[in-house]
C-alpha cells in the first residue's frame, strides 16, 4: 500500500471514528429551562438587576476611594505631627545649649 | 428568504444538538465542559433567533459560535493552568455507548495543538471543504490547508503508534 493510499485510507477511518456524538439525553432539557429562566425576567426586571448591580459597584468603589483618601489624610497628619515634634526636640535641645553656653559666658567673665 | 422562514427554536435545538456537542467535546476533551458550551451556544441563539435568515444559516452560525465558545473555554483553561487532556470518564459519561476506536481517535485528537484540532474537527466530522473551513474559522486558505495537513500527519503518526490494533491506514 503506497503512503497516498494508506493516507486516503486513514482519513476514512477517521471520518467514520470522528462520526457527529449524540447529544446527552438531557441537554435539551436544560436548554429548554435555562431558556425559561431567562425569558422569565421582563426587560424592566433586566434593567433593574443592571442598575442595582451598577450602584453595588459604585458604592464598593466609591467607599474604597474614601477609605484610601482618609488614610493618606491620616498619614499626611501624622508625618506634619512628627515634624513639628522632631523641631520641638530641637528647638528645646538649641535652648539648652543656648543656656549652657550663657551661663558659661558669665563664669568667663 | 428572512421574512417567510420563521425559526422554531425547539426544533433547532433538537437538529444541531448532537453537532454542537461533538463539536465541543473534540475541541475541549470535557464532556461536562462540552455540556455546558453547548448550552451558552443555543441560548445565544435564543437571543440571536431573529438575525437567523434561513436554517442553511442556523447551522453556520451554530456551528462557528460553537468553534468560538469551545476555544474561549479552552483560554480560560490556560489563563487558569489546566492543561487540556482528556479525563478517565471520557467517553463513558451518559447512556450513549461509542466504539473503542472512537474513543481512543477522541483522545488523541485532543492531544493535537488547538488550530490543527479546530480544522480536523470541521473536516472529518463536519465533512466541510477547507474553503468552508476557513470561512467557519475566520481564517485564510492556505492556513487552513497547512492545518489540516500537518494536523493530519501528526494523528497518523500518533495513531500508528498507539492505534495499531485498529488503524490499517495508521
Amino acid at each position: 500500500m503506497d503512503d497516498l493510499e494508506s493516507m486516503a485510507e486513514f482519513e476514512r477511518e477517521l471520518q467514520t471514528a470522528l462520526a457527529r456524538r449524540p447529544a446527552p439525553p438531557h441537554l435539551k432539557r436544560k436548554i429548554m429551562e435555562r431558556r425559561r429562566q431567562h425569558a422569565g425576567r421582563s426587560p424592566r426586571m433586566i434593567w433593574m438587576e443592571r442598575l442595582a448591580a451598577s450602584l453595588i459597584l459604585a458604592a464598593v468603589f466609591g467607599g474604597a476611594a474614601f477609605w484610601r483618601h482618609q488614610v493618606e489624610q491620616r498619614r499626611g497628619e501624622e508625618a506634619t505631627q512628627q515634624v513639628f515634634t522632631a523641631l520641638r526636640i530641637a528647638n528645646h535641645a538649641l535652648e539648652q545649649m543656648n543656656a549652657q553656653l550663657a551661663e558659661h559666658n558669665r563664669d568667663a567673665q | 428568504m428572512a421574512g417567510t422562514w420563521q425559526p422554531d427554536f425547539e426544533q433547532l435545538v433538537d437538529e444541531h444538538q448532537s453537532m454542537v456537542f461533538s463539536v465541543a467535546l473534540r475541541m475541549t476533551g470535557d464532556y461536562g465542559l462540552a455540556e455546558e458550551i453547548a448550552q451558552d451556544v443555543f441560548l445565544e441563539l435564543d437571543r440571536h433567533l431573529r438575525s437567523i435568515e434561513n436554517p442553511l444559516h442556523a447551522l453556520l452560525w451554530l456551528r462557528r459560535v460553537a468553534m468560538n465558545r469551545s476555544a474561549d473555554a479552552l483560554r480560560r483553561r490556560r489563563v487558569r493552568g489546566i492543561s487540556v487532556e482528556i479525563d478517565e470518564t471520557h467517553g463513558a459519561r451518559g447512556e450513549e455507548r461509542i466504539s473503542p476506536l472512537a474513543d481512543r481517535v477522541e483522545r488523541l485528537l485532543a492531544t493535537v495543538p488547538e488550530p490543527q484540532r479546530a480544522a480536523l474537527v470541521l473536516r472529518y466530522q463536519e465533512d466541510l471543504t477547507p474553503e468552508e473551513i476557513a470561512v467557519t474559522l475566520g481564517a485564510p486558505l492556505a492556513t487552513v490547508k497547512s492545518h489540516l495537513q500537518r494536523g493530519l500527519k501528526l494523528l497518523r503518526a500518533k495513531a500508528a503508534i498507539h492505534l495499531k490494533e485498529y488503524v490499517r491506514g495508521a
